[in-house]
């Protein structure tokens, strides 16, 4: 708690995080208890050694919303996709719980189906005939605790009949306005109890729309839940890049001394998009990119980079020092450091590579008055010994150039030029960490122009990590649902985790609110509908505009450039 | 259509791929060569960007490959391989070629690079293969051949297509140069127990084997250890009574060498010793021996099953069926793994009723899949190596 005083800012517009807080300490001891009484996982000596050492024990697989378009499109089709692999055990299950009145038989014609057209493999008769033996369904309404009795009586029957020994994995397939009716009738009925087996429950993003309903959401899934049985899912970043990340700050030895405020001068991060909204224009004009992209996406990428050197590469070690960089960033924001250290800008019409596109007030299902960001970028800066002083500039947006996710580390010039005859300067030493397309590293450093006289050049080695082309790499859902049911959490977000980045970005949202309620009502009055006023006037709600197919508006150069820096070219 | 266009330094571009070939007729000829090679790579890549960046075109390594193709089509076939797999494992792969002995001595080498561009961000992947023909005396030497032409560092894997001449002297040589040996046992000569005990001799040396023989019983390896994840099955694991293998016998010989490694493998992990190495029974398809734990002996039955119209097509030595009889107090268990046609099922009867089943794909016997897994691991494979000793010895002589 030590780290909570001296901010009183973040406590008075986040009443719920201290207690979240300490939840997730209580959580955290009796997650190593937990461990401590799991069985081994080599209990089976055949296992020994094989790819399939670590394999959860059998479970039930509770789909809530089990006919929307979630579970057929990527839950389903994931736990076949498992069961495929022989990841799953046997005697593992599938219950599907939902409003629709269905049959088991229609149900799993209906899985059938959905596994058909979505799973990355094909569906082959052998493996289906053993997966769909384990498929139920039970009709159901999220808010009847009847209906959840019910429930509780068919998994102990589904229990006896195939071994699942008690272990329950309940997935949240439903919009988030059924959330707290499930999660409190799982509770009235004791479905959230260990008894036997485990239970856990998997919550998708997003995780609230703002730091007051994150935490709203926290509180209701804590009321039943500890935090050790709650996996909230963010497929965005993959298992691959977070290891390649740490392996390459932790294993190796040359890096990590120059991974502080002495040798970096400013660190970027990009995560660009060429796609527009397409067609989920009602969703985007609820998120934006802030929620979208920044606040989860961006800001682990952060946290990865920015984080001191875990105490092991556990979950709850990782996920402690992920969020010590969430908390080292201030998240006090005027109104004047909203205005000059975040851009706030939407695409016009342009081109995107060879095809005309339209802008995104014109996109389907989007107002034509709409201030939806479609690009961010902002400079924070994480305050704590290694990187006081340090900026980081952070962008992401649709209809950009490329489809590019880069984290660059820019080090300081050498601190005397000898070189003087040199026509050109070279620059400062870069080391750019791509995440994607084609995760690799590149590392740019000066170099003499062979022959005649003393020229420096700049000079880039660039290595690609080999791409696993030979096997069709498992989708996002599987790793994470299969972690999830061997109660691996270091991929999933912790509630504290959640509340910090929504405390740094919530405040910048508001103030966008705020800019907007202003410009709206000082256009009724003088009528006056010309967006791109000058930048501070009243009634100007922030917002820029960039060419479709640009890097962003020219706001987000001098952004940095006021600061004697300059967007990395991607 | 293929478009070519000329690279600078000689180099020949077509569909992102940048190739570059030499012939060498001196192993000094062949290192000179490859510099060359890379010097007009490096000028050929030197563009500056606008911004005063300049890329250099760099190789990234990860191991030397060295292949031993006593055949033509295993060169090309290895060629192949080596090529598919570039961009997963940029290495040099040294392909050697050795012709025949009691000629005149002769050195050939075919060099060639290649650069590749990544999918999308525009970096390069570069690899160089060195196909080497060696005749006379010199195919007695190889590992001085090859010395000269490794990458400083970096791993050296052996992969030797076929059964290897372990204990011979041409062998030993190369094999001290490796750091991994890779061989495929489902190739070896004969009944196959030769192999296996020249793979045991060197693994004993200390040197990392990957046989991809034994890569291939992973499926069912993992689908018996799956069935014994039953709560039920669990506790009968230690009461084995006996072990029975059906092997598929498409040719004169019955190759026992997988069968041999799965039952070692179930020996280890269990704790078994044996207690009577294999004797073929007078028919010759039929094989007996025991193992013991404790007091008790567990026999175990090697049955030659001539294959059936099936699909996919049978190997020898390939498994066809493996069952197991386990008893504890008064349950007892069985508990088997059949082929079917184009994958594996698994079952288990516990007092007669079925308890667990399950099926799991087999891949396509293909080799890349097996080479790129063994590639990705250079380090010892303990399970492995436990099994192999009580495989050789249960084999016998």
């Amino acid at each position: 708690m030590a780290t909570r005083t001296g901010r009183p800012a973040r406590s008075k517009s986040a009443p719920g995080t201290t207690k979240a807080a300490t939840r997730t300490t209580r959580a955290r001891d009796s997650l190593h208890v937990f461990r401590a009484e799991a069985p081994e996982s080599s209990a089976n000596p055949l296992r020994a050694g094989t790819r399939l050492e670590r394999i959860p024990e059998p479970c039930i697989l509770v789909i809530f919303g089990a006919t929307g378009d979630l579970a057929q499109r990527k839950i389903l089709p994931a736990a076949y996709n498992l069961s495929r692999a022989g990841l799953l055990p046997p005697g593992s299950a599938v219950l599907g719980f939902s409003r629709r009145p269905l049959s088991d038989e229609a149900y799993r014609d209906m899985a059938r189906k959905a596994i058909d057209e979505h799973s990355r493999s094909k569906l082959e008769e052998g493996i289906w005939d053993d997966f769909v033996q384990g498929i139920h369904y039970l009709q159901g309404e999220f808010g009847e605790a009847a209906d959840f009795r019910e429930l509780e009586e068919e998994l102990e029957r589904i229990d006896a009949e195939r071994g699942t020994l008690g272990n329950r994995l309940y997935y949240l397939a439903t919009p988030p306005s059924a959330y707290a009716d499930i999660v409190s009738n799982l509770g009235r009925v004791g479905l959230d109890r260990q008894r036997q087996g485990w239970a856990r429950i998997v919550i998708e993003k997003p995780f609230g729309h703002d730091l007051a309903s994150a935490g709203q959401l926290n509180d209701t899934v804590m009321r039943v839940f500890d935090e050790s049985q709650v996996y909230r899912i963010d497929h965005y970043l993959g298992k691959e890049t977070v290891r390649n990340l740490m392996v390459f700050r932790f294993g190796n030895g040359i890096f990590e001394p120059l991974w502080n405020r002495r040798y970096v001068d400013h660190v970027q991060i990009t995560v660009g998009e060429d796609l527009g909204v397409e067609g989920r224009g009602e969703f985007y004009e609820q998120a934006g990119a802030s929620r979208d992209i920044l606040q989860n996406h961006m800001l682990q990428l952060l946290s990865l980079v920015a984080m001191e050197p875990p105490i092991a590469f556990e979950a709850d070690a990782l996920r402690d020092e992920k969020v010590r960089v969430l908390r080292a960033i201030d998240p006090a924001w005027t109104e004047a450091r909203v205005r000059g250290q975040v851009v706030r800008a939407q695409y016009a019409p342009g081109w995107s590579a060879d095809h005309k596109v339209p802008g995104y007030r014109q996109e389907p299902e989007v107002d034509p008055n709409s201030n939806v960001e479609t690009f961010v970028a902002l400079k924070l800066e994480v305050q704590n010994w290694r990187w006081a002083d340090v900026p980081f500039y952070l962008r992401t947006g649709k209809r950009l150039p490329k489809r590019a996710t880069e984290i660059a580390i820019q080090f300081k010039q050498p601190p005397l030029m000898l070189f003087r005859d040199s026509t050109t300067d070279p620059e400062p030493n870069l080391m750019a960490m791509r995440i994607q397309p084609d995760e690799g590293i590149l590392l740019r450093f000066a170099a003499k122009v062979p022959e005649l006289g003393l020229d420096v050049r700049s000079v880039n080695m660039d290595f690609t990590y080999g791409t696993s082309f030979m096997k069709d790499a498992p989708e996002a859902y599987e790793t994470l649902i299969l972690d999830a049911m061997l109660g691996d959490a270091s991929l999933f977000t912790r509630a504290d985790e959640v509340e910090a980045a929504w405390g740094i970005i919530s405040p910048v949202i508001d103030q966008w609110h705020d800019w907007d309620e202003k410009a709206a009502s000082s256009a009724a009055g003088s009528d006056d509908g010309d967006q791109e006023g000058t930048l501070g006037s009243v009634g100007d709600p922030g917002l820029c505009f960039y060419d479709a197919g640009t890097w962003g508006p020219d706001s987000a150069d001098k952004l940095i450039e006021h600061d004697g820096r300059r967007w990395r070219r991607l | 259509m293929t478009v070519q266009v000329a690279a600078p330094g000689g180099g020949v571009t077509e569909q992102g791929t940048t190739r570059w070939q030499a012939r060498a007729k001196t192993i000094s000829e062949t290192v000179t060569q490859l510099s060359r090679i890379w010097h007009a790579a490096a000028e050929g890549a030197a563009s500056a960007e606008p911004g005063g960046d300049v890329k250099v075109r760099m190789r990234t390594s990860v191991l030397t490959l060295v292949v031993v193709a006593q055949q033509p089509e295993v060169a090309e076939r290895a060629l192949a391989i080596v090529g598919a797999l570039a961009s997963r494992h940029p290495s040099r792969a040294i392909i050697v070629s050795p012709g025949d002995p009691d000629g005149p001595t002769t050195f050939d080498a075919r060099i060639s690079a290649a650069c590749q561009l990544a999918a999308t961000s525009g970096a390069e992947i570069c690899t160089e293969e060195i196909l080497v023909r060696t005749g006379g005396e010199l195919s007695q030497h190889l590992s001085t051949v090859i010395a000269p032409l490794l990458i400083h560092d970096l791993p050296v894997v052996l992969w030797w297509p076929d059964e290897p001449p372990f204990a011979s002297r041409r062998f030993e040589d190369l094999a001290d140069m490796c750091d991994g040996l890779l061989v495929d046992s489902g190739d070896f000569r004969g009944d196959g127990r030769r192999g296996l005990a020249g793979m045991a001799a060197v693994v004993a040396t200390g040197r990392s084997v990957h046989d991809m023989g034994w890569a291939r019983l992973s499926l069912w390896r993992e689908l018996l250890a799956g069935l014994f994840d039953h709560p039920l099955l669990i506790d009968v694991l230690p009461g084995v009574r006996s072990l029975r293998v059906d092997i598929a016998r498409p040719s004169a010989s019955l190759r026992i060498s997988k069968a041999a490694c799965f039952s070692g493998w179930l020996a280890a992990m269990l704790g078994w010793e044996v207690a009577t190495p294999l004797v073929a029974s007078q028919s010759g398809d039929r094989l007996s021996g025991a193992f013991k734990i404790g007091k008790r002996q567990i026999p175990v039955e090697f049955r030659a099953i001539v294959a059936g119209h099936s699909s996919v097509p049978h190997s020898p030595g390939s498994l066809v069926r493996v069952e197991m009889e386990l008893a504890r107090g008064r349950a007892t268990t069985r508990a088997r793994v059949t082929r079917q046609a184009d994958h594996l099922l698994a079952t288990a009867d516990w007092n007669g009723a079925q308890v667990a089943r399950r099926a799991g794909q087999l891949e396509r016997f293909d080799e890349m899949p097996f080479l790129a897994e063994a590639l990705d691991r250079t380090s010892l494979d303990r399970i492995f190596e436990r099994a192999l000793g009580p495989a050789v010895e249960l084999s016998g002589r």
